[in-house]
């Protein structure tokens, strides 16, 4: 059997050596590999060569294979090695990558079991046999080949696997923990053969070490990234495997960045292979684990969420795992951590120097540290010895303490900081070899390990110090030199670091120098002095080290002996001093020590002795901070100095009274305040005034510290920080009263606080001009502002008046106020309420420029603020409401004619009265007061349109019920905002519908939109249709008035007419001038036609209205001149009626321009031809123009029917000679007809004149009181006109209650009349009958042209009939008729109307002349003022009035059939 | 060299599967597994979906799917992704239940989390072959269209690692010319048998 198959293996082993293919050769080895496997027999030696020939075989594939098989030979039969192993290192240098890969395979396995062959057979023996030994020696050469390969520089495949050999060979030579089924080298013992654990471990950690060095950072760069993550990966095996080797491979893990020297993709790869490193470190419970750290690094490759899980994981598996361990313990550590971390960094950066120390160093955390001992099994003591052998170096006193079981049970406690406190003896020990390493470990420890280890040392501080006090100067000497031999070689704060190290630590610095013992006794001198002395000192007082040194000062009598000696010591050591020392008992001593050359050093001592020792006093806990802030130097002078005062510090006990203690303490803070104004200004005083406003806290307060501050503090605001120095105090303040201790402190604080506020507020204002800002800052950066920082605050806002005056920059003073304000409102919402209400204060204030001021702030500012815009507006239309509210009740304590007041408002806008203005000017200004702020925030709210109208609707509301002084304010106000509003179609919903009593408002709001450019279309139909509705006042259409049409104008005249003069010439001008656009709406001849066209009675007008118009028309004589007068008669005359005041005109006219006359006979020529005698009113008029323009007008005179010549003659008798004589020509006299000279009486015909003159004067009365009859029938008639042409809306409105007040009218006039004239019962009856009587009456001609006015064309016609054909009124009736196609015009040119206006106008123009007259119109005019009132009434209470209600009344009025067929005929 | 390749998404059902089918119909030696703890296959709401054990056969899923709603199934695909896979393999692999399959050379994964289990799994493994192996991670969204896309970027991947003699000393080029061409992120790491 084994014959055969080793016959067999052979052939295969030839036929495979023999083939040239690939395939078959690796069939024939496969099978061998196969048949080798099965046979358990000795190995056919004899078959070695043939495979040893195939390993240099020309397949790669081949060569690999054979290495496998020799691999598994090798494995199997021990005792092959030796002649196996060569082989195998040759072919590592296989060309193949692969085969030399499985050769590394094959020795990782071979080496593996050859390992644990000879360490078991160690166990048993005390010698192995010669082949194991060989095989091992062989091994042992093939590893260092491997390793060799694994630490070439440069990357390939089989340094991969090389690396992971030496990993394995890691994990090989180290013990570990758990009963795994791996060998653990842990199983040998002291005394074996071959093998010696420390040996291994040694060989292990320096394998690790060279692993490490390759991703360290220079060398790391030339790796590429499979490289590097098959490094990372193997060492987070390794370190998860061996924890006790985390502290040194996590730190150079963490502190790896590929993103550094690799890109893309490969840094990409190596971040993941470091993340999956970290996160399995996090599994590990290992204290050198650094779970902090690895989770930050994880945030840093993550960015969140990984390390979130993985501190979860951390506490999980810390919780799970660690059942013994208290979660207390866990936390220590945790705590631990850095330090082991650090130290590991410390020491593997010193590894290339000392190559021992580092082991030594991971046993000594191991051992001290309990639970790292379970973790790492503890080495048996011969192995420990075996290393201390190893080491190079001797630690006499450290090591001994550190590293022996026994002592570090002893100090366990501290066992971190006591192993730092050997570190740094090894280390300083060396001497300056070591200075580099000492330094990374300063800088590496942090701060709070540093005072422990501090601290840790002090055990070591030899208790009997004080005997070493005596030889000083030499110390300090040395210190010096010391010092300043370090600084040529290296960097001061290594130096100082030296320095401090050899202060702190006395058995170091005895090792660096033993022979100068001097150096170490101080230092620890120093360290003594610094904390017990002090301690010990601390209950005589918080002042207790200055009271050694300041008594002399003020008091030298009670200076001790000891006392002296001290001073003359410090003037010894210290030469800053020196001056303080020499002007012992001055006083001065603060000024002096400044004054003297040395002021930098004197400086820099005080804040060494004071604000080092004094402080320290204060705060003991910061003495440390403090002194390690100072330069190496400082902290030498401060040692030095204490370390003087420290033998005679026993001595001086000094009874002081109680003021010269607070003198001295007051002198103190003095100096120390003092002392702030060069530290201010060698800047560096952020944390020092912390520190003197804790002072000043602690000072005991009835001495004022405060005050003593604030003085520093104005002195020089700028200079000393006083900003920030305030600040701090104040916070300082602040703090102690909310810190409600008692009740006592905290007032008392709070107090201070205040007044210190207060004090410098003022002072800064007082001080700093209105543009500094340096308040307000205060302002804002103090904690809390008490009432009365507000109420100051309020003084430069809402200065009283006589302040105003006294404080020329008050106007600056108002915006700084402001400002601060502002910055509050923004800055704090606690006080925001506050502050807002200054604002609003200042906002109306009565001074108009502070108020504008503030204004301006509230509404541009402030209001745009959502939070407080609800509280503006409130406070805004709160002072709006007051004004009317206010108003009101002024006006009931002043009972001063309260019914007086609406009737002025209505009147209009023009304002009151001068004494009324006078004496509401005060309250004007009051209310504009009140109300500029509103009208502000109106104009700042214009984009928000809806707020808007409510807020002019507002106004409006509240316009309707203010008084004078408040519409005037708001009169005042409103243009701005309507300018800034514009027409826009808001402000037109209000104007459409405004509150009622705001007319006036309203014009002015009209009047300012149409001051600008064409007002809209929008507007002006806005306007027309309130008139035309709900306003009737004319006025509002004034604004407006130039853009109006000329028709529309027409139709209005009559109201503006009955306007007042002055309005009317307003409005007259508006008309005449028009705009610019579209030029005069009227011209100056149309103007005066359209009054003369005006109807008192149909109008409604007061006939003095209408004369007063003409007047004014007159007066202008530039717009009305002669060539527009005459056109104006020219029209007039033509008008059928004639104009009423027409005659009145042709005075006028001939008064203001008498060369007129002529053209005015040609006129009054006209007037005879039209039988103007037929108008009684005009006939006056004629006869008085007449009069005025003789004797040219006998001509016209003469022209007069002989009747009409009678009665004028009558009537002027004055005539009667002149015109005689002018008759009594013989040439004139010879033109005459024969009746007119009877009429004069050149012709004997007395009794023809007689019965003429009294039928003139019957006709006359007839006539006047037909006048009268007619008049009512004519009001009829006007209201049937004016209500039948018009179309217009405003008809709809005005014809019933204009035909209801004729109806009311008529009738009581109804029954005058019949009284006056029995046989004529209805007034139409009167008329008719009397047109049957007498053609001539004019009444008559009123009354057909009133029906033919009816629309009835066949009426007309029949009218027309019943006239007599021949009456000169005819031709006046036809142009009527034409004129009847407008509607307007015919109301314009109405022949009814001027008839009428010119029979009750008539008696008015002959008014001086002719009394009869006179007295008759002065029985019609109040009948017709009365009308007027009355229709007015009428107007007001009957509007509703229906149509048919007027029929009706009509047709029992008129009781002619004709009438009623007209009637019929209309509807 | 010839290499054994190694698909590795989830479920072992969508990515790693039609990748498997892939190499598998390119001659490549190729295995495929899954690192969940369950086979999970959509259900009828995103509350209910069809969860198998690892090594129910492919046919057994199928059958039962099509039985449940053969409409859902067809319309989500997964009926005709069950049948691909069976055609490929008897039955979805748990990764880490299979240590035994032997050694690979080239691990794919199709997920940032399976990736890591993976890389877990092996680092858990005793290592004492010092046989390298290589696992990357292509991202590849798990539905039926990413999933072809992901399959034929492994496929063509593997090719590339294929035609070296040894990944170990070109894989850095080679994933760097990958994403340079497919601007797709790959990321790898090397792990020990």
């Amino acid at each position: 059997m084994a014959s055969y198959s080793r016959a067999r293996l052979k052939d295969l082993a030839n036929s495979a050596k023999s083939a040239t293919e690939l395939p078959p050769k690796l069939q024939r080895l496969r099978y061998m590999r196969r048949d080798l496997q099965k046979d358990d027999s000795v190995f056919p030696t004899e078959l070695l060569p043939h495979l040893f020939d195939l390993l240099s075989d020309q397949f790669g594939a081949v060569r690999k294979f054979v290495a496998e098989i020799l691999g598994e030979i090798g494995l199997k039969y021990v005792e092959l090695i030796p002649e196996i192993v060569p082989l195998l290192i040759k072919s590592l240098e296989d060309e193949t990558p692969a085969v030399a890969r499985q050769v590394i395979a094959c020795g990782a396995d071979l080496f593996r079991s050859t390992l644990e062959r000879v360490a078991v057979q160690g166990l048993h023996s005390s010698e192995l046999n010669d082949l194991l030994e060989s095989s091992w020696t062989w091994l042992i050469k093939f590893k260092d080949e491997i390793c060799s390969v694994a630490f070439k520089q440069g990357n390939s495949g089989v340094k991969l696997c090389a690396m992971k050999f030496v990993e394995a060979l890691i994990l090989l030579y180290t013990p570990h923990e758990g009963i795994e089924a791996d060998f653990n080298i842990s199983i040998l013992r002291g005394g074996h053969p071959v093998l010696k654990i420390g040996d291994l471990s040694i060989e292990a950690s320096q394998k690790l070490g060279l692993l490490l060095d390759q991703l360290r950072h220079p060398a790391a760069k030339s790796l590429n990234s499979s490289t590097i993550i098959v490094l990372i990966n193997s060492l987070s095996s390794v370190a998860k495997k061996r924890p006790a080797y985390c502290g040194r491979i996590l730190p150079v893990l963490l502190s790896l960045d590929p993103l550094s020297f690799l890109k893309g993709v490969y840094a990409a790869a190596t971040n993941l292979a470091l993340k999956t490193v970290f996160l399995s470190c996090l599994k590990c419970t290992h204290p050198a684990a650094a779970p902090d750290r690895l989770t930050s690094a994880l945030k840093e490759i993550e960015g969140g969420g990984q390390a979130a899980k993985a501190k979860d994981l951390f506490y999980k598996t810390n919780g799970s795992i660690q059942d013994k361990d208290s979660v207390e313990d866990t936390k220590v550590s945790v705590e631990e951590n850095p330090l082991c971390a650090s130290s590991d960094v410390a020491e593997s950066n010193l590894s290339r120097k000392r190559s021992g120390s580092e082991y030594n160093i991971d046993l000594n955390g191991d051992a001290s540290d309990g639970k790292r001992a379970r973790i790492t099994p503890s080495v048996s003591e011969e192995s420990t010895d075996g290393l201390n052998g190893n080491d190079g170096v001797s630690l006499p006193r450290v090591a001994s303490t550190s590293t022996g079981p026994s002592d570090s049970r002893g100090v366990s406690d501290s066992g971190p900081a006591q192993q730092l406190v050997g570190l740094f003896g090894t280390l300083v020990s060396q001497g300056e070899k070591a200075i580099g390493s000492l330094e990374i470990l300063i800088s590496s420890i942090s701060a709070d390990l540093l005072t422990d280890v501090v601290m840790a040392n002090m055990h070591n501080i030899p208790p009997n110090c004080s005997s070493y006090a005596d030889g000083t100067d030499e110390l300090v000497m040395n210190m010096c030199i010391v010092g300043s031999d370090a600084q040529i070689k290296y960097p001061p704060s290594f130096v100082a670091g030296v320095l401090s190290l050899s202060t702190a630590f006395p058995p170091i610095a005895a090792l660096i120098n033993p022979h100068n013992e001097d150096e170490e006794v101080y230092s620890v001198h120093v360290d003594q002095q610094m904390f017990p002395a002090e301690d010990a000192r601390t209950p005589p007082g918080l002042l207790a080290t200055c009271d050694t040194s300041f008594p002399e000062n003020e008091e030298s009598n009670t200076v001790s002996p000891q006392n002296v000696h001290y001073i003359g010591n410090r003037e010894s050591g210290i030469p800053g001093l020196e001056s303080s020392a020499q002007h012992d008992g001055s006083g001065a001593l603060v000024t002096n020590v400044l004054s003297s050359t040395n002021v930098e050093a004197a400086s820099k001592n005080q804040n060494a002795s004071f604000s080092g020792k004094l402080l320290v006093d204060v705060i003991p806990s910061m003495s440390v901070d403090k002194l390690e802030e100072f330069s190496p130097k400082a902290v030498g002078t401060v040692a030095s100095a204490s370390q003087f005062v420290l033998p005679k510090i026993s001595a001086p006990v000094v009874d002081l009274s109680d003021e010269e203690k607070d003198s001295l303490q007051k002198l103190v803070f003095l100096r120390i305040v003092e002392a702030y104004k060069q530290i201010s200004m060698s800047g560096g005083s952020q944390l020092r005034f912390s520190l003197l406003a804790h002072l000043g806290v602690e000072f005991p307060s009835e001495l004022d510290p405060w005050k003593i501050l604030q003085e520093h503090v104005l002195s020089d605001y700028l200079n000393h920080e006083g900003h920030e120095l305030t600040v701090r105090v104040l916070y300082r303040l602040y703090g102690e009263a909310e810190a409600e201790q008692d009740f006592f402190s905290s007032t008392t604080a709070a107090s201070a606080y205040e007044s210190f506020l207060l004090t410098v507020a003022e002072a800064l204002r007082d001080s700093f001009p209105p543009s500094d800002k340096s308040l307000s800052k205060l302002l804002g950066d103090s904690p809390h502002l008490p009432k009365s920082v507000l109420m100051l605050l309020e003084s430069f806002c809402c200065p009283g008046s006589g302040e105003v005056e006294k404080d020329l920059q008050h106007g600056d003073r108002v915006t700084q106020g402001l400002s601060a304000v502002w910055s509050l409102i923004l800055m704090r919402p606690g006080i925001r309420n506050d502050c807002l209400n200054i604002a609003l204060q200042s906002a109306v204030h009565h001074l108009e420029e502070i108020r504008m001021k503030a204004i301006r702030l509230v509404a541009n500012k402030l209001y745009s603020l959502s939070f407080i815009t609800e509280q503006i507006e409130e406070f805004a239309k709160d002072r709006l409401f007051s004004v009317v509210s206010d108003d009101c009740d002024k006006m009931d304590l002043d009972l001063k004619s309260p019914p007086n007041k609406p009737q002025h408002s209505i009147s209009g806008m023009s304002m009151e009265t001068p004494s009324e203005a006078t004496s509401s000017s005060t309250s004007v200004t009051e209310a504009q007061r009140c109300l500029s702020l509103y009208f502000a925030l109106c104009t700042k709210v214009l984009r928000i349109f809806t707020i808007l109208r409510l807020m002019t609707n507002l106004v409006f509301n509240i316009y309707k019920n203010a008084s004078d002084p408040v519409k005037q304010a708001i009169h005042l106000q409103i243009p701005i905002l309507v300018r800034t509003m514009g027409s826009s179609s808001e402000l037109l919903k209000i104007i459409a519908d405004p509150p009622s009593g705001s007319d006036n408002l309203l014009i002015q709001v009209l009047q300012t939109l149409t001051e600008g450019p064409t007002p809209s279309s929008e507007l002006i139909l806005t306007i027309r249709k309130l008139f035309d509705t709900r306003i009737k006042d004319v006025e509002i259409l004034f604004p407006i008035l130039p853009f109006l049409p000329r028709d529309d104008v027409l139709r209005i005249f009559p109201h503006m007419v009955n306007l007042p003069m002055e309005k009317f010439q307003v409005a007259l001008s508006r008309v005449l001038q028009g705009s610019s656009q579209s030029g005069p709406v009227l011209s100056p001849s149309e103007a005066l036609i359209a009054i003369h066209s005006i109807d008192p009675a149909r109008d409604g007008i007061p006939l003095k209205q209408v004369t007063d118009a003409c007047n004014t028309c007159f007066a202008q004589r530039q717009t009305f001149t002669q060539q527009v007068l005459a056109g104006v008669l020219n029209q007039l005359v033509q008008q059928i009626p004639l104009p009423m005041l027409f005659m009145r005109t042709v005075l006028q006219a001939i008064g203001a321009f008498p060369a007129l006359s002529d053209f005015i006979l040609e006129i009054l020529s006209r007037l005879v031809s039209k039988q103007i005698w037929k108008y009684p009113k005009l006939w006056v008029g004629f006869l008085k123009c007449t009069q005025t323009t003789q004797p040219q007008s006998y001509k016209v005179l003469l022209q007069l029917p002989p009747l009409q010549l009678g009665n004028a003659l009558t009537k002027i008798p004055a005539l009667r000679a002149p015109l005689t004589a002018h008759a009594s020509q013989p040439e004139i006299q010879s033109s005459l007809p024969r009746s007119t000279l009877a009429v004069l009486g050149l012709v004997p015909d007395s009794q023809g004149t007689q019965t003429s003159q009294v039928q003139a004067n019957e006709t006359q009365t007839s006539q006047e009181q037909q006048q009268q009859q007619a008049s009512e029938p004519q009001q009829t008639s006007q209201s049937q006109q004016v209500s039948v042409p018009l179309s217009h809306s405003q008809v709809d409105h005005q014809e019933p209650s204009q035909v209801v007040a004729s109806q009311s009218q008529s009738s009581p006039i109804g029954t005058v009349q019949s009284a006056m004239s029995q046989s004529q019962n209805s007034p139409i009856d009167t008329g008719r009958s009397e047109m049957s009587q007498s053609q001539n009456s004019p009444i008559d001609t009123g009354r057909s042209e009133m029906s033919q006015s009816q629309n009835s064309p066949i009426d007309t016609g029949r009218s027309e009939m019943s006239q007599s054909q021949n009456s000169p009124i005819d031709t006046g009736r036809s142009e009527m008729s034409e004129s009847q196609s407008s509607p307007i015009g015919q109301s314009q040119s109405s022949p009814i109307g001027t008839g009428q206006s010119d029979m009750s106008q008539t008696p008015q123009v002959s008014d001086s002349s002719a009394p009869e007259p006179t007295s008759h119109t002065r029985t019609s005019d109040p009948q017709a003022s009365s009308q007027t009132l009355r229709d007015d009434d009428e107007k007001i209470d009957d509007t509703a009035t229906s149509e048919n209600e007027v029929t009706e009344i009509e047709k029992s009025k008129e009781s002619s059939e004709e009438e009623e067929e007209e009637e019929e005929e209309e509807e | 060299m010839r290499f054994r390749y190694a698909m590795v998404c989830s479920s072992n059902q969508n990515r790693s599967m039609e990748a498997h089918a892939l190499l598998k119909r390119q001659g490549l030696d190729v295995a495929s597994y899954g690192t969940g703890s369950h086979v999970k296959l959509p259900g009828p709401s995103l509350r209910e979906p069809n969860v198998y054990d690892f090594g129910t056969p492919y046919k057994q899923m199928f059958d039962e799917l099509r039985r449940k709603d053969p409409e859902l199934y067809k319309r989500n695909g997964i009926l005709q992704m069950i049948k691909r896979n069976l055609s490929v393999k008897l039955a979805p692999q748990r990764w880490q239940d299979n240590a035994g399959d032997g050694v690979f050379d080239v691990v794919m994964t199709f997920e940032e989390k399976v990736f890591d289990s993976v890389l877990e799994d092996l680092n858990n493994r005793e290592q004492s072959l010092t046989k390298t192996i290589l696992v990357m991670n292509l991202e590849v969204k798990d539905n039926h269209e990413e999933a072809a896309i992901g399959g034929r970027l492994a496929l063509e991947l593997c090719q590339e690692i294929e035609g070296n003699e040894t990944w170990e000393d070109t894989i850095d080029d080679i994933v760097a010319g990958f994403e340079k061409q497919h601007r797709r992120k790959l990321v790898y790491s090397i792990s020990f048998y």
